[in-house]
């Protein structure tokens, strides 16, 4: 599947998941997370931002402490792509709850829609399959991914949904250099998370 | 600190994780501590978790955390210099008090760790001091108070510290 071929956008994949949102706790990173912010956030999502590649195993970590709690992670090509151990940890931890669902662009989108290495010749559903997850699936429009994902939320993890979309291109917006060093987004965010877990 | 570093029995480590509660023990496989991790395996009071890389064990360990479990964090030396991102990311930016427990692998027993010769080891303690985080050298059993201690002052502050494994666990 080359990317020149999609023609699912990630905001339309987006709304297929929002429409489904209910107790999952939602970590997303990157580019893919200010249309979700905009979808369906709510006190439990989880942000990652600085530690590219880390979303993931935060939502194993979540997981594997609350297994009644199906957990979704929202990530990126170009994050899974620098932590691409994490699908053995996952893979081995095997968590039934865990749906790992990769918005595969194959560009960097954030810092300018640099492409990502091997983009037309590797697939993260093989690798992860390979790496023993429960199962894998890969979609390339929204009208299939919509129809599957129902059945999808209902089958044991982990499993991890490769969607081929087309990149958002709103770049990166840098933050503003304030008088006083604010608080880091996730600092903030995680005991929120914690105390609607409890 | 003793003049000597003697190796910590891995019971009386053991012993200290189950009695500061934590739940979880994330870890990337270390030689220094080979012996400990044999009996973390072995037992069913505290779950153990490998993971592929440092990296995985600082985000897993928040996620435990977030989770409303108690992890901590087993990695080497080498592991603390490849994880320091995440380690600033999620431990420093995002306040959670992650213990880590680190072993120094290599390290000449009759020399203070950054008195070494070997770079793995000399440098642990400086680039802790450089993010602000703080360290506890476990020497011989009688620094076991610092265990507590450290898994203590990660509560209070809601921030990372490290204990560090001077010598080979027995």
């Amino acid at each position: 599947m080359t990317h020149s071929k999609t023609k699912m956008t990630a905001e339309a994949a987006v709304k297929v998941l929002a429409r489904r949102r209910t107790n999952q706790v939602v970590v997303s990173t990157m580019t893919i997370m200010a249309p979700w912010g905009e979808e369906a956030a709510t006190e439990r999502d989880l942000r990652c931002v600085g530690f590219m590649g880390g979303a993931s195993t935060i939502g194993l970590g979540v997981a594997l402490a609350k297994p009644e709690v199906p957990v979704w992670i929202l990530d990126g090509d170009g994050s899974l792509a620098m932590q691409l151990g994490s699908l053995l940890t996952i893979a081995n931890a095997q968590p039934a709850n865990f749906i790992h669902i990769v918005f595969n662009n194959g560009v960097y989108d954030t810092s300018g829609a640099q492409p990502t290495l091997a983009r037309d010749a590797m697939s993260f559903a093989d690798m992860a399959k390979s790496a023993g997850y429960s199962d894998t699936y890969t979609f390339n429009d929204i009208e299939t991914l919509d129809s599957a994902f129902d059945e999808l939320m209902e089958a044991e993890g982990p499993i991890l949904i490769e969607l081929m979309t087309s990149p958002i291109g709103k770049g990166y917006v840098a933050p503003s250099h304030p008088e006083t060093e604010p608080t880091p987004a996730l600092a903030l965010n995680w005991p929120k998370v914690r105390q609607a877990l409890l | 600190m003793s003049d000597i570093a003697s190796g910590i029995p891995a019971e009386t480590l053991f012993n200290a994780i189950r009695e500061n509660n934590f739940t979880d023990v994330v870890a990337v496989p270390d030689t220094h501590v080979r012996t400990l991790i044999t009996l973390l395996t072995e037992t069913k009071d505290i779950r153990f978790i490998q993971t592929a890389t440092e990296d995985e064990a600082v985000t897993l360990a928040a996620g435990l955390i977030i989770g409303g479990r108690k992890p901590l964090i087993q990695i080497q030396h080498a592991g603390l210099y490849a994880c320091v991102n995440h380690l600033r990311g999620i431990g420093i930016d995002g306040q959670f008090p992650l213990v880590f427990m680190i072993g120094l692998l290599g390290r000449d027993p009759s020399k203070a760790p950054r008195d070494n010769f070997g770079s793995m080891v000399k440098y642990a303690e400086p680039l802790l001091k450089a993010l602000e985080i703080p360290w506890y050298l476990l020497d011989t059993p009688t620094d076991m108070p610092l265990f507590d201690e450290a898994c203590q002052k990660a509560e209070a502050q809601n921030s990372p510290v490290a204990i560090l494994i001077g010598e080979a666990t027995v």
